[in-house]
């Protein structure tokens, strides 16, 4: 028996040692020590490698490609590829000039040609790309020259320069598709960014290697040449806790979206120091404003006024946010209104019992209070429907799952509602009020011909400031109808160690171009 | 005997058939679909719409299910919506690593299990049986996963031993496989003592020892032997076990399994990679089964199949 047991309990290492073989468990390492390698931390993978055919990007395209426009740190819109730009006076004809001398990783000449197939192949139905209606403004691209680019649009749409400087508008060379075949967006992706794609194991990491001939960084970025650090390791790993627990003893140098649970803990460690700044996000407590009772604007304010975001900030955020005033996140600083504040509606609950016993609710309502089933979420409910109570509002919180989420949102099914926008820019307000959004994404179920010719008026004014200036007019009236209780803006946290030098936070991405750069250890 | 092995893989196709049809139905009238994911949550109803076409979820449930079927039965498992990868090959990506944790796992329970349980069978009502049987109370009691969570704390975040999470060396499978382990030779010694203290009281044990063999040969070789036969059905419907429990390990250390491909798969809607994971799982649960059957057989000369 003792034979048959070393018989059992070598096959058993056999069979290890075997699948090691077929998993590739025994390859390279990914790294040589004299190498100097960043490793960031993320909760998920993106399903592909592709701006052009999915809305879920990985952070690795953002080093692969670069865009015609870039975004500097106050959120400026920069040359990139284009050196420069002009528009005609009707704001319909756009002209790009581009760079000379910029390579694709591939080795072919970056020209116009990449930039007309990467716009037409996303604005082509049988694409299915989810980034075709940003580009709807855009009525053909055509060719001047080489290094000449004209954009012709339908109206005047200022805001081509933000759906141009977006990650979705990473340059691919022309014909990428018919080239590289299936394998383009899982093996394969080219672009002509400061970092190449080394290796991608869906689901769990992505390896970029340092382009060694880039010398086209944007002029904002105080190094243009190539990266200083080698290697970038992407690494994904779902669970929250471990993610802390690799980023305290250095297994990553990086983790961004850090739970405000963990502020205390990691500003507390010696090795590690941690950004706060306001995100272009916001969380907000909506209605389908098409029911009753929350078709009625006393109710819609009595809710406004019913919450206490202060607390909620305290209870949820541990006090890590701002409280959320307007539709739109304050650091978008050219569109925000800047007198939100005075125009919202403040903390009285005394005021909205008042409120709902005009609107004919003196002992409040019932409804139910739905939200996804995040942590985070979860809470918010549970703050959320103790302090409708105080006024009168009982409500019953039912949790979904994502997908289940969004689903019952479409059907219609919700009253009232907790949801988070991510989105760095105004542009946001026409995907959920306009009309046309109806019933999806436009969840609020808000059809108002008033709220229609505003949004419209100033998405197509045919300058950036006119625009701005009019989508202000646009957020003084949503608060006005109360058509959200905008309740947080959440803190963008990203811890970084110490062997991470002369990082600088920027709104958007990580500026791993810009003189940054890592101790080897 | 190989009439019986083939009977029972003739029988998978209804089983594995009827798994298909109620995970299919399942994701079909669950709410949620792989579109959203695709399309982000800023889409218009019109590119939306396009993209279902795409991939014919427009279509009704039993044409995309026959299809579906159709491709399954010539040997095709479909092609993942999200990742437009061949779902096989996805599978085959994932699937070892977690075999891997799995075995490793069974080697360790191996060798903790059956000492323990042999030494407290023969010690029984000891101190050392005592703390055998309360160590494995212990360890039937805890979960995998927090099982995991402590060792990954203890070794990996305190003592700094072992790589936190990931995958790529002997040294990131240690932890997990020892969490699959552990758990797993709790429930098993605790089989191999009562199993040893029923075969201890049989009559060939008492003629062995009568005959005056030493205690060491009376124990391994003829009373081991006989009460090994009920741990090997046990290990053998461990297996499914074991993969289930792997998914919670698999998020915990980040490892690229085929549980997490379930998880992240079901979450995302991706009806074809569920599908097909499902179908491959499904099946190596029931071979493993089978072969513990054939197991049985070798071991026990008594058991003939017919």
């Amino acid at each position: 028996m003792k034979k048959a047991l070393r018989k059992i309990v070598a096959l058993l290492l056999l069979g290890v040692f075997l699948l090691s073989a077929v998993a590739g468990c025994s390859k390279k390492a990914d790294t040589k020590a004299s190498e100097k390698v960043l490793v960031i931390g993320f909760d998920r993978d993106a399903e592909l490698l592709d701006t052009i055919k999915t809305a879920w990007y990985s952070d690795a395209l953002i080093y692969i490609h670069d865009r015609l426009v870039s975004r500097d740190y106050e959120f400026g819109y920069r040359p990139g590829l284009a050196e420069r730009w002009e528009v005609s006076e009707d704001g319909l004809v756009w002209t790009f000039y581009l760079r000379k001398g910029v390579k694709f990783h591939d080795g072919s000449d970056f020209t116009a040609h990449d930039v007309k197939w990467t716009i037409d192949t996303i604005k082509d139905p049988a694409t299915g790309s989810p980034f075709r209606a940003d580009l709807e403004a855009i009525k053909e691209v055509e060719v001047v020259d080489d290094h000449t680019v004209r954009i012709i649009l339908n109206y005047p749409f200022p805001n081509l320069l933000f759906n141009l400087s977006n990650t979705a508008a990473g340059i691919h060379p022309a014909n990428a598709y018919e080239k590289y075949g299936d394998d383009y967006g899982k093996k394969i992706v080219i672009g002509t960014g400061p970092y190449k794609l080394e290796e991608w194991i869906p689901g769990d990491r992505t390896v970029l290697v340092k382009n060694e001939d880039y010398n086209w960084g944007p002029e904002w970025m105080s190094n243009r040449g190539p990266a200083l650090i080698d290697k970038i390791i992407l690494k994904v790993i779902p669970d929250e806790s471990s993610r802390i627990m690799e980023l305290e003893t250095g297994g990553i140098h990086i983790l961004r979206n850090v739970p405000e649970t963990y502020v205390e803990k990691l500003e507390k460690n010696p090795d590690i120091t941690v950004y706060k700044e306001p995100a272009t996000k916001l969380g907000y407590l909506a209605y389908a404003t098409d029911k009753e009772p929350f078709n009625d604007v006393r109710v819609r304010r009595a809710i406004n006024h019913a919450l206490n975001r202060e607390e909620i900030i305290q209870f949820v955020f541990r006090g890590i946010g701002e409280v959320a005033y307007g539709y739109l996140p304050p650091a978008l600083k050219d569109e925000y209104l800047e007198e939100s504040r005075e125009l919202a509606y403040e903390y009285n609950p005394e005021k909205a019992r008042q409120l709902l016993a005009e609107a004919g609710y003196p002992n409040g309502f019932k409804a139910t209070l739905s939200a996804d089933n995040s942590s985070k979420s979860s809470k918010l409910a549970e703050i959320i429907q103790r302090q409708l109570k105080e006024v009168g509002i009982e409500t019953k919180i039912q949790l979904y799952d994502s997908a289940s989420y969004t689903d019952m949102l479409k059907e219609g099914k919700q009253e009232l509602f907790i949801r988070e926008y991510s989105w760095p820019n105004a542009d946001i307000l026409d995907w959920f009020l306009l009309s046309e959004r109806f019933p999806y994404p436009n969840h609020s179920r808000w059809r108002d011909p008033k709220t229609d010719e505003l949004i419209m008026y100033a998405a197509r004014r045919p300058t950036w400031a006119e625009r701005a200036e009019a989508y202000k007019e646009v957020q003084r009236y949503l608060i006005e109808q109360a058509v959200w209780a905008p309740i947080y803006v959440p803190m963008q946290i990203i811890a970084v160690r110490k062997e991470v030098k002369n990082f600088k936070y920027h709104p958007w991405m990580l500026q791993y171009n810009d003189g940054f750069d890592i101790e080897v250890e | 005997m190989l009439k019986y092995i083939v009977k029972r893989i003739v029988l998978m196709i209804p089983v594995v058939t009827v798994m298909t049809l109620i995970v299919f139905s399942i994701f079909y009238f669950a709410p949620g679909d792989p579109v959203s994911r695709i399309a982000g949550p800023n889409v218009t109803p019109e590119v939306y719409e396009s993209i279902r076409r795409k991939y014919g979820l427009d279509q009704p449930f039993i044409i995309q299910y026959l299809r579906f079927m159709k491709s399954v039965i010539e040997g095709d498992l479909g092609v993942s919506i999200l990742q437009e990868r061949p779902v096989i090959e996805m599978i085959k990506e994932r699937l070892p690593v977690t075999l891997e944790i799995g075995l490793l796992g069974f080697l360790i329970t191996f060798l903790i299990a059956i000492p323990a349980g042999v030494i407290a069978a023969v010690k029984k009502n000891t101190m050392v049986d005592y703390l055998c049987m309360s160590g494995t109370l212990l360890g039937t009691a805890i979960p995998t996963f927090w099982l995991g969570m402590l060792l990954m704390y203890f070794f990996a975040y305190k003592l700094r031993w072992f790589p936190i999470s990931g995958y790529g060396t002997i040294r990131h499978l240690i932890l997990p496989s020892f969490a699959i382990g552990l758990t797993n030779a709790a429930i098993t010694a605790r089989m191999v003592r009562s199993s040893m203290l029923e075969v201890l009281k049989q009559d060939y044990v008492r003629t062995a020892r009568s005959k005056g063999l030493l205690e060491k040969v009376v124990i391994y070789r003829h009373a081991l032997k006989n009460a090994l036969i009920p741990v090997i059905t046990l290990m053998g419907l461990r297996l499914g076990w074991i993969i289930g429990g792997s998914v919670a390990l698999e998020i915990i250390f980040s490892i690229p399994g085929i549980g997490r491909l379930m998880v992240d798969s079901i979450l995302a809607r991706d009806y074809p990679v569920v599908q097909g994971s499902m179908i491959v799982l499904t099946s190596s649960i029931i071979l493993a089964n089978i072969l513990a059957d054939i197991l049985y057989a070798i071991v026990d000369p008594r058991i003939r199949y017919s």
